[in-house]
């Protein structure tokens, strides 16, 4: 029985899920359910035939195997099949019907209840309900016409083969079709309705509700008494439809559960007072009456599934829509973004609460385009109109960062979105957006810049602690020339025998070697100086030049020898010249040390540049001991460092100003030593109209 | 002071600080070459006279004592003056210590650099003078015949005649007949004359008699 353990429908099958493992119970349960179920519905059945007609005119027992079977997992149908045949076979030899009729009975009436339950199984996903419009119709087509259309064909026929009763083929045919069409819409939903959440959904509803409830059973009651019992059979027959108000009201308010349960109550009403001659259903002969009825009957109920499982399914499309409103204003809220829409056709606009408070607009405050921009920073106005525009003569959307200038003096960074909706005309009327509020995130990026432009100082300043004394020696050098100069200058001068092309050279030398001096000392300054400058397009190939006469004395302290392979016509990156100075002079001043073991003579470093594909790809390469072999990325990591006195600082600062840029840092192993490179993207031409 | 024959040699890897150098040098009267490695000083041909060579501390190629073993070589008498861009104590210690003449920091005071060339010139001069002297006093104890030289080596020692007659088992007169002519081959008439003719020959004196 452990197949049983499986998923089945709605509340009944939940209950069926848990205490896989177990001896299941839930089965027998159920077959014992549809045993006493089935008896009872027959002798229901027997006791609302209409005398001395011998069919019933509503006979509930397929009914309710069908309803079992739509709410059971299909594995146990078997199960409830066998316990309907002797709760069939009771109630029929209980009513003197002769055994083989009893059991082709059986089968006629499995049958029908099979069609539909598989018809209805296959096309309407687990668990079924009649609260959608769709599953009411497949339901009516298949339980309430196509099953006991079918099913009533072998049924007339066993009648017939069995010579039971007087009536012919088609008689009996037409009798079981209605009586059983009449069945399946009035028991069906409602025992599916109410057994599977009916219990539980009797308990979240409030006292009113059962108020109302009482006061329409209450109404219902009255007026079927009064339509059924009181009105005399020759009365005019409009008065039939006096429940029908009844009906909707129990449709439009207590949805499919209501309309099933008050269909029952009509049906049991109008065939109780047929059956012991009240009403206006017992006028003509037995079978007419029954006929009359049955057709009433159907009329009524089919509408009224329906109309029940629209509103129903309305009132969930409105739930499920209030809940998606309910969750995006949640997310709005806790992402502090602004929702706004502006209806141009309706002349209407609505803002989210909290946009309105970023926004700083009052809360009933109609918005226009004019309104937004007045709140924007008046640098970022006009590239704001001007994004908005492109967007609605494009039909695009826009999305564009910028200041808001509120009337309080705050500034606050937003990125807006929006989009305009056009009409079946295809003119503009609407204007939807929404803008996020990234002043926090800004103010944290550029915490997290000036941090990282710090450590760069710092790093850059250290660097030139480190150069000092070659530095010092490379601005020594047109000192002393100068020096030189002036003080031979001076002695000429003294010796009476100035040559005047000689002073000439003399001063010009002077000249240019205090340039050289300014220049050695301009180029210290800007690299140590804090701010790095802007980004502007250079020429690596110039940038390496200057590093190199930085390090000139270094390296020749370090006899060091650096051989270049510069790209001729390297395309311009759009790069930080100082940031990039600095990446070179650590990889260099690394590959430096690096070197510092070998002899002399190998102490060799080569730089190249050249291009590939869209980017430029600078490469520095020394001939020493190479990465580490076990971890070659390690040397990328913070604070780790294979000098004594080294921060381990240096490549990270790299790789961070490279990634900065746009660019890829890497590092591998050459067959004696190590290779840096880094790649630099092609400086592109500047886009119009920078937003801010 | 200066004299044609003295020459002045500037090595820096500097074009710029080469030219100030040979203008200063010039104005103050010397002749002065300037080359920009040590390598490059080094094919120029040996310049007998005095010299003094002023060089980069820091500098591609040849330096330190590869450079000082390649000078001594050569056999000519450079004195040198070191320059440069910082002056670390152990840099300049090593230049001192390596025989250096002075070691400048730049930029230096032009002064003080013409005032350590001049001495550096006259550290040569003494160089060649010496070097002279040593050659023309060897000249002199090359005359002498084997025994003269024997009988020299004594007399420095301040023996007299008898007790080198005793170590050469000879007679006292022959003694002074070499005696006699020892000093008429070296030129000289005094016994003092004589002990510092041979010093600066390198003439050692004979065993001491035990």
């Amino acid at each position: 029985m452990r197949a049983i353990a499986q998923p089945l429908s709605g509340g009944m099958s939940s209950r069926w899920e848990s205490e896989q493992g177990r001896l299941d119970y839930r089965p027998f349960f159920a077959a014992l359910v549809v045993f006493a179920a089935y008896y009872l519905g027959a002798k229901i059945g027997f006791a609302l035939t209409l005398r001395p007609h011998p069919v019933s005119v509503l006979w509930p027992p397929n009914s309710i195997l069908l309803a079992a079977l739509l709410l059971a997992p299909v594995r146990i149908w078997w199960v409830l099949l066998l316990a309907a045949f002797p709760a069939h076979l009771t109630a029929e030899l209980e009513s003197h019907v002769p055994p083989t009729m009893v059991f082709c009975w059986f089968i006629s009436n499995s049958c029908e209840a099979l069609i539909s339950a598989s018809c209805i199984r296959y096309l309407i996903d687990r668990p079924v309900r009649f609260d959608r419009l769709r599953n009411v119709g497949i339901f009516c087509f298949f339980a309430a016409f196509l099953g006991p259309f079918l099913s009533s064909f072998l049924d007339a026929a066993f009648v017939v083969l069995n010579h039971w009763g007087h009536d012919n083929y088609w008689e009996i045919w037409r009798i079981r079709f209605t009586s059983n069409a009449l069945a399946a819409l009035t028991l069906t939903p409602l025992i599916v309705m109410w057994s599977a959440e009916g219990i539980a959904w009797l308990g979240k509803i409030r006292r009113p509700r059962f108020l109302e409830a009482g006061l329409l059973l209450l109404g219902l009651l009255s007026v079927n008494t009064i339509v059924f019992y009181k009105l005399a059979p020759t009365a005019d027959s409009t008065l039939l439809y006096l429940p029908l108000p009844f009906l909707i009201w129990a449709a439009v308010r207590f949805g499919s559960r209501g309309a099933s349960a008050a269909i029952c109550t009509l049906t049991f009403l109008a065939i109780w007072s047929a059956g012991h001659g009240y009403g206006p259903f017992s006028t003509r002969s037995a079978e007419e009456n029954a006929l009359s009825i049955q057709m009433f009957l159907i009329v009524m109920s089919v509408p009224l599934l329906l109309l029940a499982a629209v509103i129903e399914e309305r009132g969930k499309g409105e739930i499920t829509l209030r809940e998606r409103e309910e969750r995006i204003s949640l997310a709005a809220e806790s992402a502090d973004l602004a929702f706004w829409t502006i209806d141009f056709e309706r002349k209407e606009s609505w803002m989210s609460d909290n946009g309105r408070a970023i926004f700083s607009f009052d809360r009933d405050q109609p918005l226009s385009r004019e309104l937004f921009l007045s709140r924007v920073h008046p640098e970022d106005r006009i590239a704001m109109d001007e994004a908005i525009e492109r967007a609605r003569a494009a039909s695009q959307t826009f999305e564009i960062e910028y200041r808001l200038l509120r009337p309080d003096g705050e500034t606050r960074w937003l990125i807006s979105r929006g989009r305009y909706l056009r009409n079946d005309r295809g003119e503009v009327s609407e204007l939807i957006g929404v803008a996020i509020d990234i002043t926090a995130q800004f103010k944290a990026d550029l915490q997290l810049q000036l941090q990282r432009e710090e450590m760069a100082h710092m790093s850059r300043v250290s660097s030139m602690g480190e150069l000092a004394a070659s530095l010092a020696h490379e601005l020594n050098q047109p000192l002393s020339a100068i020096a030189s100069n002036a003080a031979a200058g001076r002695r000429f001068l003294a010796q009476n025998s100035p040559e005047l092309e000689m002073f000439d050279e003399l001063l010009a030398d002077v000249a240019a070697d205090a340039r050289r001096a300014g220049d050695i000392i301009h180029g210290i300054h800007n690299f140590v100086r804090k701010s790095e400058g802007t980004r502007r397009p250079v020429n690596l190939n110039g940038i390496i030049r200057e590093v190199l006469r930085l390090l000139h004395s270094d390296l020749l302290g370090r006899a060091t020898s650096v051989e270049t392979q510069l790209a001729p016509n390297l395309p311009m990156v759009d790069a930080n010249p100082v940031n990039l100075q600095q990446v070179l002079l650590n990889l260099l001043m690394n590959s430096i040390e690096a070197m510092q073991s070998k002899p002399a003579a190998k102490r060799r470093i080569l730089i190249s540049t050249r291009c590939e594909a869209n980017s430029v790809v600078t490469s520095v390469r020394d001939y020493g001991g190479g990465l580490p072999k076990d971890n070659p990325d390690k040397i990328f990591t913070h604070f780790y460092s294979t000098k004594p006195d080294g921060m381990g600082m240096g490549l990270t600062i790299v790789r961070s100003i490279v990634e900065a840029h746009g660019g890829k840092l890497g590092a591998e192993n050459a067959d004696e030593g190590a290779r840096f490179f880094f790649s630099l993207p092609v400086a592109t031409k500047k886009e119009t109209g920078e937003v801010a | 002071m200066s004299s044609a024959r003295e020459l002045v040699c500037a090595v820096d890897d500097d074009p710029s600080v080469r030219r100030g150098l040979r203008r200063l040098f010039k104005s103050a009267g010397f002749a002065a070459e300037t080359f920009a490695s040590a390598e490059d000083y080094l094919t120029r041909e040996i310049f007998q006279g005095p010299i003094c060579l002023v060089l980069d501390v820091r500098m591609p190629g040849l330096k330190g004592p590869g450079l000082q073993e390649a000078l001594e070589k050569r056999g000519a008498c450079e004195q040198i003056v070191f320059l440069t861009g910082h002056g670390d104590v152990p840099t300049a210690t090593r230049a001192m210590k390596k025989g250096a003449v002075d070691f400048l920091i730049k930029p230096f005071d032009s002064g003080e650099l013409i005032e350590a060339v001049n001495r550096a010139l006259g550290r040569s001069k003494e160089q060649l003078r010496k070097r002279e002297q040593r050659r023309e006093a060897r000249g002199r104890v090359d005359r002498l015949t084997p025994r003269e030289f024997e009988v020299l080596r004594f007399v420095v020692m301040g023996l007299l005649n008898k007790q080198i007659a005793a170590e050469l088992h000879t007679a006292e007169k022959t003694i002074k007949v070499h005696r006699g002519r020892v000093m008429q081959k070296l030129g000289v008439t005094s016994v003092a004359d004589l002990v510092r003719i041979s010093q600066r020959a390198g003439v050692s004196p004979a065993r001491n008699p035990a």
